[in-house]
């Protein structure tokens, strides 16, 4: 990979020298307050060969997980091991919205895209923080969301910058001015949907999912037209037929104690409950430009706790799902745990790499990072799964039955690795995960439906006394180890970066911003940010210096303190 | 019931009648969510912020909880004398004109003095319930989550009893699931605590 590091380097520097003299022109017709979003003349559009080839640019940033793969592998080695606690601030960005942040930036020809809890967008100069625009959306009256007013980034392509709103809208905004181009409504926030997801955007497709799998939605994939956004295709990850194959184990073999029988007689009784059956795409899906495909996880069925309303498998509930990019037809699925009643689902977004198989026989994987502490290795052909990790958190009683009273069960309901993504280094065949450990107790009550608002069947609640923490894991996915385990003060959720350099970078709801070797587990680097460093980290290389972004804006979920900078690290003189 | 004077439910009715029949793309109306409000102010006190302690402070509450609420006792979800007649009317429009104007309203401290060594103990106790993972930190709500800081204690605790004895269910389960956990004494507790922020 370092070839590939030094490639990207060589074209920067050309960028560079068009570059000279032409420092960021204030053109006055686009507004008061709105600079050209360009540090490169015309060289601001994103082509479709930039985007294919992201995972070896080591100049941008362009995918919320850094390449369709999403591998959050950063290919250049300027930040390396040797080096790293010479990382030192080069700025900071406040935005105006104190509260939590997600966000990946995404960086193109020296500009900085991020966003904000309450879908804002701004564009920065990446080099020296200079704010061009920023791009605060009208929000409907209606936004129902049950883990904060999230937004995880934006997806760009050609001279376009995509979002996702809060009020379940997709906005095409002009790359240069910030500017709504189009804004399509994608469904009806009063039933519970809503956009926390970057988009992405391949070939002439915008494609996002939803959130709402707290509200009795039934959930989607969707493709859209990048140019007008019209609706291309529907995929609802819930199919008529919900139902399956009445499994009675997940996919470690553990017995999930369902009683199919009742099930069967509550299947007569009530039907198919696919039309509220939940069913979110929290994360992005990524893409398999050779065949074609997008992988992407389904998240938990609703009522998240209460079963009892919702007989069968509830597919593609808590699943790995591939889908035909064109057309939006399914291609295989595999469900890791069927009729969940624990709410630990599928939320890490996927990631696409070679893995050995049982054999010993090198093919396409998949990997997910599970709410149950696990990573799972799929085969990207079939879907079928290939092998799942050690577990990377205490299992406990796993799978008792939620009650009345409240059932002690590890992991609790946060996960594992929660909506975090993963990262990996595949010249080590690691996969880094950041972790939870929040011992809960499980409690079930069953409510009918109740019109758009939060249905999770019962509650969760933290164990009194009981010690939680966090960690960071690298699971070798060849062979399921887990290699190293880096313990933190507290449950961990934002996800990691990993680069060529040996290093994996990863912050704490403490405010704490860590840089690890990569292979031991060492923390060789760490920054108080002052606010909770939950977001996941990018990498991006301009004027020959490479850079380090995260997000420190805190977390609902986890209550950590909220914060509204974007912290850009570079290595000291 | 309550002690209030009683034609005032129809005094309500009136008020609103007259907007029945007005356009729906009235509900972002400030002025139409202002002159709706002045009708709940009997209750829930000029601009929201109510100083009878059995009636919630309205000022400042999220507008999907509001919105939802008024949605429920309408269509019959959530129960009460005085609500249920006078929801009975609204239109979509006018639930979310109302949430939209009571939520910008700015609420004004009741200051109630809670006892230090129960609200350090309801504290705890709202922690371990993860209140705060829904209604946030501070407990200034989000969404469809109730705002709870600096709400009247006498309501708080009819609201966690009502849910504890399923008297009140809108909730979709979880706090009837949470409360059922709770004792009497927790609950007073959390009151304490809760009704002490701003």
């Amino acid at each position: 990979m370092k070839t590939v590091g030094t490639h990207g380097k060589g074209r920067f520097v050309i960028l560079a020298a068009l570059g000279v003299g032409m420092s960021l022109a204030y053109n006055p017709a686009a507004g008061q307050e709105v600079k050209q979003a360009t540090l490169w003349g015309d060289m601001t559009a994103v082509s479709q060969d930039m985007l294919d080839r992201a995972g070896s640019d080591a100049s941008n940033w362009l995918h919320t997980n850094g390449n369709y793969e999403q591998t959050r592998y950063y290919p250049a080695t300027q930040i390396n091991t040797a080096n790293v606690r010479k990382l030192r601030p080069a700025f900071v960005f406040q935005t105006e919205v104190v509260e939590s942040m997600e966000t990946a930036p995404i960086v193109v020809n020296g500009i900085m895209y991020l966003t904000t809890s309450f879908s804002h967008v701004y564009a920065i100069n990446a080099v020296t923080g200079e704010e061009l625009w920023h791009y605060k959306h009208k929000m409907g009256p209606i936004t129902t969301y049950c883990c904060g007013p999230n937004n995880r980034g934006v997806a760009v392509a050609g001279s376009r910058v995509f979002l996702g709103t809060l009020d379940a809208k997709l906005v095409a905004l002009d790359a240069k001015t910030g500017k709504p181009l189009w804004e399509m409504q994608i469904a009806d926030p009063d039933q519970g949907y809503s956009e926390t997801m970057a988009p992405t955007v391949v070939g002439n497709k915008v494609l996002i999912g939803t959130n709402g799998g707290e509200y009795g939605i039934r959930g989607f994939v969707k493709a859209y037209d990048a140019a007008s956004g019209k609706l291309l295709w529907t995929f609802n990850t819930i199919p008529e037929n919900s139902v399956g194959v009445w499994a009675t184990h997940d996919a470690t073999g553990r017995d999930m104690k369902r009683d199919i029988a009742a099930e069967k007689l509550a299947l007569a009784k009530l039907g198919d409950p696919f039309k509220s059956l939940g069913g979110g795409v929290w994360q992005n899906p990524a893409v398999d430009r050779a065949t074609g495909r997008i992988y992407f996880v389904v998240g938990n069925p609703s009522p998240d706790l209460d079963g009892s309303l919702r007989p069968g498998d509830n597919l593609y509930t808590d699943s790995l799902v591939a889908v035909d990019l064109e057309t939006g037809k399914y291609v295989c699925h595999f469900q890791y745990i069927a009729h969940d009643v624990w709410d630990l689902d599928a939320v890490s977004p996927p990631i696409l790499v070679d893995v050995k198989d049982k054999l010993g026989k090198t093919v396409p994987g998949v990997l997910h990072g599970g709410k149950t502490g696990h990573v799972y290795v799929n085969d990207r052909k079939t879907c079928g799964l290939i092998r799942f990790s050690e577990a990377m958190v205490p299992q406990e009683n796993m799978w008792v039955l939620p009650t009345k009273e409240g059932a002690r069960m590890l992991p609790g309901a946060n996960g594992g690795v929660e909506w975090s993504p993963m990262a990996v280094d595949p010249g080590k065949s690691l996969a880094f995960a950041v972790n939870l450990h929040q011992p809960m107790t499980y409690h079930v009550e069953s409510t009918p439906y109740p019109a758009g608002k939060l249905w999770l069947g019962g509650a969760f609640k933290v164990i009194p006394g009981e010690e939680q923490w966090g960690n960071v894991a690298a699971v070798d996915y060849n062979t399921g180890k887990v290699v190293w385990s880096a313990k933190t003060q507290q449950p961990m959720i934002g996800g990691p970066l990993a680069t060529a350099g040996g290093v994996v970078f990863a912050g704490e709801g403490n405010g704490l911003f860590k840089a690890y070797n990569s292979a031991t587990g060492e923390v060789l680097w760490q920054f108080q940010c002052g606010a909770g460093v939950n977001a996941p980290p990018v990498s991006y290389t301009l004027n020959g210096t490479q850079y380090i972004a995260v997000a420190a804006g805190g977390n609902v979920q986890l209550n950590y303190k909220r914060g509204n900078s974007v912290f850009v690290f570079s290595l000291a003189e | 019931m309550n002690g209030r004077p009683q034609g005032r439910p129809f005094l309500v009715r009136f008020a609103w009648a007259g907007m029945l029949l007005a356009p729906s793309a009235l509900a972002q109306d400030p002025a139409r969510g202002e002159q709706m409000g002045q009708a709940c102010a009997p209750c829930h006190g000029p601009n929201g912020n109510s100083s009878d302690p059995r009636y919630p402070v309205l000022a400042g509450q999220t507008v999907r909880y509001t919105y939802l609420q008024l949605r429920d006792y309408k269509e019959g979800r959530r129960q009460d004398p005085d609500m249920t007649p006078v929801s009975a009317n609204l239109i979509k429009e006018d639930m979310l004109a109302l949430a939209i104007y009571f939520s910008e309203q700015k609420p004004i401290s009741i200051r109630f003095e809670p006892d230090a060594e129960r609200a350090a103990r309801g504290k705890y106790q709202a922690d371990v319930a993860l209140c705060p993972s829904c209604h946030q930190g501070q407990y200034q709500g989000q969404n469809e989550v109730a705002r709870l800081a600096g709400q009247h204690p006498q309501y708080l605790k009819k609201q966690m009893l009502d849910f504890k004895s399923r008297a009140r269910t809108n909730d979709a389960g979880t706090m009837t699931s949470l409360s059922a956990t709770l004792s009497d004494e927790n609950i007073e507790d959390i009151v304490q605590y809760l009704a002490g922020l701003y």
